[in-house]
């Protein structure tokens, strides 16, 4: 019999993007349309993207969530109640909500399933309680609460619970901050999120008495990005999330790479059907699991506030970089047994280069590209970004797999 | 001087203040005073033991002003359990309301204290009426106050006034808080690493157009707060005819209690005005008015991303993924336009990234083997002739004026 395993839910910057989760694992995938969330500069959804993504989403079992978690005005609102009736319509299985107002006009024009953001910072059992009142099903709880606290609440409330396990983290308290709305005039509450937590900030600590009394010490200047957050990786803590019933398990990322999307659900959803055959994680594909999450740009890992509170550990005091492994050489947009595969090229590469094969499931697969050809068959010496090329068929490759090459070949 | 109500709203942190406060009010009699108290495990940024605050409260409730206890953190489940605690030993009968943010500490008091007045603290976030109708319908006759965003106009707030049945609560003068983290982001950058209780500092960053935010790190985690302070002294009338009675000096921080106490009695009681501050000279930092004009903070978000190449959906074909010049381009079909017979869709039109228009009428489609086609499916990659001046990301539509 197999064991109970919580849903995988992916973020769908786009409708590709939707794809390629749900194609590599997904229970479950979330999205932003044009207005509503907090991804302004995402691509997000048009209505027939919306219901073509519901389609595929649905024809695999995987669900769809549709985040209005900005903090909206008076104005945003006035257009709502005409969209939550198109999501009604399409039959998304729930929407993403932080304000109370937005809770207010979905409860009065429609019946749409409700999650409660994690935007709303909800941190504690009556907390929880509170938005169970006012129409939440589920919880998205603050990335401050760890797997304990969270198996609390949920017994406490009987409601479902969903928590991140891998992505980037703000380091405020979700919608607690307000810096891009006083230093850019973008409201990071609406989308407008300049990441200025990200910057390198010079710290001038003050001198003689600070303005509680309290004495301190005179220090010089220090250069920190010291609320620059490490990236949240919680594979190892598979076990507590399931242990404490957690029912979604949520991978940050709507704004990342088609390379994130797919890598982080097909890894997530491997060791999850591990589980859920065996019962345990004790599979020798752990350190392979874990490889392949270091083969994506992130920064640093952290289990953040999982197992307990953040910690000066949890810090990323470094500039922003890539220093990736891999590479994304591109995406599969067709695939014809025994002629080519056409690739729409993300980064360069040449003939005779390496490339690996991420397939749906199972292992990658390495090929040698033994021809590169434009589409009109002419020769090429390297690929383009932004163009679409020919390169030998790879047995088992499909649409949509996405083709990647270690940096030092 | 005009007879909407004004009530000043402060902070005391000590007996010492409070004396002071209480010298002032005795002189300025009209002027309605209400006083908040709280201590180091409730309040942010207060640094009040809670002995210290029993006194407060005791003595403040004696000489009948208004107190109202601060509970403003945000409490992840332990460390909630530990402040309902605290908030438990209190004299919560000898208090006028119990200020909260937390929607836990909401939900706490309105089902073990059902008769304790609540003020909701909605400045993070809250901006639209429905949400606010919302919370006061929630906590019923409990909800005495909602203190509302620095981030309403002033046209909202008259709005608000005019609809919202519970009294309403604005900062008028003081910090403006950017930045809650529950982490210690400040005593990881101590060189001896001693633990302390309070550190204060301010951060400048060469990536922002601004310098010298305030900083504090304390037991609820660390407070980053805007370069420049809240001041909308000069709109206290203003704001009174709006329909706000309560406006909050909040003096907690630059020993401003000490400076501007008595000066803001006098303002209250319309015998001074926000020029005999002088801010410029006396305060720490430059002052702002906020969004208390005008809130735009929505209308760079068309520049986040180039429109022109997201589709819009009418007569949506796809998306050009590859450019041949002088050969051929490849439109990634993205909708069902196309399932029919060729010969009904005659003319395209190709919306490039930079806005420019190419119209032409389709002689030919063919597959990547390059094969002719009468049809092509959604999600089929094909190959249409090349057209000058189309680059890849253009959106390629069905010309509305031929079908």
């Amino acid at each position: 019999m197999p064991h109970w395993t919580p849903e995988l839910l992916s973020p769908a910057g786009s409708l590709e993007k939707l794809k390629v989760s749900v194609l590599y694992g997904a229970n479950a995938v979330y999205l932003g349309g044009q207005k509503f969330g907090l991804r302004q500069a995402a691509d997000n959804f048009t209505y027939e993207e919306l219901s073509e993504g519901v389609e595929f989403a649905h024809s695999r079992n995987a669900k769809v969530y549709v985040v209005l978690n900005s903090f909206l005005h008076d104005n945003d609102l006035v257009e709502l109640p005409e969209f939550l009736y198109l999501l009604e319509e399409l039959k998304v299985d729930a929407v993403i909500v932080s304000d109370l107002g937005v809770i207010s006009t979905i409860k009065k024009h429609s019946n749409l399933v409700i999650h409660l953001s994690t935007q709303a910072s909800c941190l504690n059992i009556e907390s929880a309680k509170l938005w169970k009142n006012l129409g939440a099903t589920r919880i998205v709880l603050g990335r401050e609460v760890t797997i304990k606290e969270a198996s609390l609440i949920k017994k406490a409330t009987g409601l479902e619970i969903e928590m991140f396990v891998h992505g980037s983290m703000c380091m405020a308290f979700s919608g607690n901050c307000v810096i891009s709305n006083y230093t850019q005039g973008r409201d990071s509450n609406r989308g407008g999120c300049a990441h200025s937590c990200r910057f390198e900030y010079s710290i001038n600590f003050n001198d003689d008495k600070n303005d509680k009394g309290h004495d301190v010490e005179k220090r010089a200047a220090q250069k920190a990005y010291f609320m620059s957050s490490k990236d949240l990786e919680g594979i190892r803590l598979l076990p507590e999330f399931i242990e404490a019933e957690i029912d979604s398990l949520k991978v940050e990322g709507r704004n990342k790479s088609h390379h994130y999307a797919g890598t982080i659900s097909k890894v997530y959803s491997d060791a999850l059907r591990f589980y859920k055959e065996h019962g345990h994680f004790l599979s020798s594909d752990m350190l392979n699991w874990e490889e392949e999450l270091r083969k994506v740009s992130h920064r640093d890992y952290t289990t953040g506030s999982l197992d307990h509170y953040a910690e000066s550990d949890s810090i990323y005091n470094q500039r922003e970089h890539d220093d990736n492994e891999y590479v994304v050489s591109g995406i599969v947009l067709e695939a014809i047994p025994e002629e080519h595969l056409l690739v729409d090229v993300k980064s360069a590469f040449h003939p005779k280069d390496i490339l690996e094969v991420m397939r749906f499931s199972g292992a990658t697969k390495k090929c040698e590209v033994q021809f590169l050809k434009s589409l009109s068959g002419v020769s090429l010496e390297r690929s383009k970004p932004g163009t679409v090329v020919k390169i030998p068929y790879i047995e088992g490759a499909e649409k949509f797999n996405i083709i990647r090459r270690a940096i030092k070949q | 001087m005009s007879n909407s109500k004004k009530i000043m709203v402060t902070h005391v942190e000590s007996m010492d203040q409070f004396s002071l406060l209480r010298d002032h009010a005795l002189d300025y009699k009209n002027t309605e005073l209400e006083v908040i108290v709280g201590c180091l495990e409730l309040s942010r940024y207060t640094n009040t033991k809670k002995e210290d605050l029993l006194k407060l409260i005791h003595h403040i409730s004696k000489e009948q002003i208004s107190v109202v206890l601060e509970w403003d953190g945000l409490y992840q489940e332990d460390k909630f359990i530990q402040a309902a605690a605290v908030v438990d030993s209190l004299p919560l009968h000898e208090i006028s309301a119990i200020r909260v943010q937390d929607p836990g500490a909401v939900e706490y008091i309105k089902n073990k204290y059902p008769w304790l007045k609540i003020q909701l603290v909605l400045e993070n976030g809250n901006h639209n009426l429905a949400g606010l109708m919302k919370w006061s319908e929630y906590l019923g006759e409990q909800c005495s106050r909602l203190i509302l965003s620095n981030e309403l106009s002033k046209e909202k707030l008259k709005e608000y006034a005019s609809v919202l049945k519970a009294p309403l609560e604005i900062l008028l003068f003081g910090r403006i808080l950017l930045f809650y983290s529950p982490r210690l982001l400040l005593s990881p950058l101590e060189k001896d690493k001693l633990k302390k209780s309070w550190i204060t500092a301010s951060g400048s960053s060469e990536e922002s157009p601004h310098s010298g935010f305030p900083l504090i790190e304390n037991r609820h985690g660390t407070f980053m707060f805007n370069v420049k302070d809240l001041s909308l002294l000069d709109h206290l009338e203003e704001i009174s005819q709006l329909g706000i009675a309560h406006t909050r000096v909040d003096l907690r921080f630059d020993e401003s209690f000490n400076r501007y106490i008595k000066d803001l009695f006098e303002l209250f009681s319309g015998k001074k005005t926000e020029a005999d501050f002088q801010l410029k000279i006396n305060h720490p930092r430059p002052v702002i008015k906020g969004f208390y004009n005008v809130n735009k903070t929505d209308v760079l978000f068309t520049k986040l991303k180039n429109s022109r190449t997201q589709r819009q959906d009418d007569f949506y074909l796809g998306e050009i993924v590859d450019v041949e010049r002088n050969q051929q381009l490849a439109l990634l079909i993205k909708t069902n336009a196309l399932s029919e017979n060729l010969e009904i869709v005659q003319e395209i039109k190709m919306v490039t990234p930079e806005g420019k228009i190419k119209i032409m009428i389709l002689p030919w489609i063919k597959s990547t083997l390059g094969l002719p086609l009468l049809q092509a499916s959604k999600n089929d990659l094909v190959l249409i002739p090349y057209t000058n001046g189309v680059t890849v990301k253009t959106q390629v539509y069905i010309n509305k004026s031929v079908k």
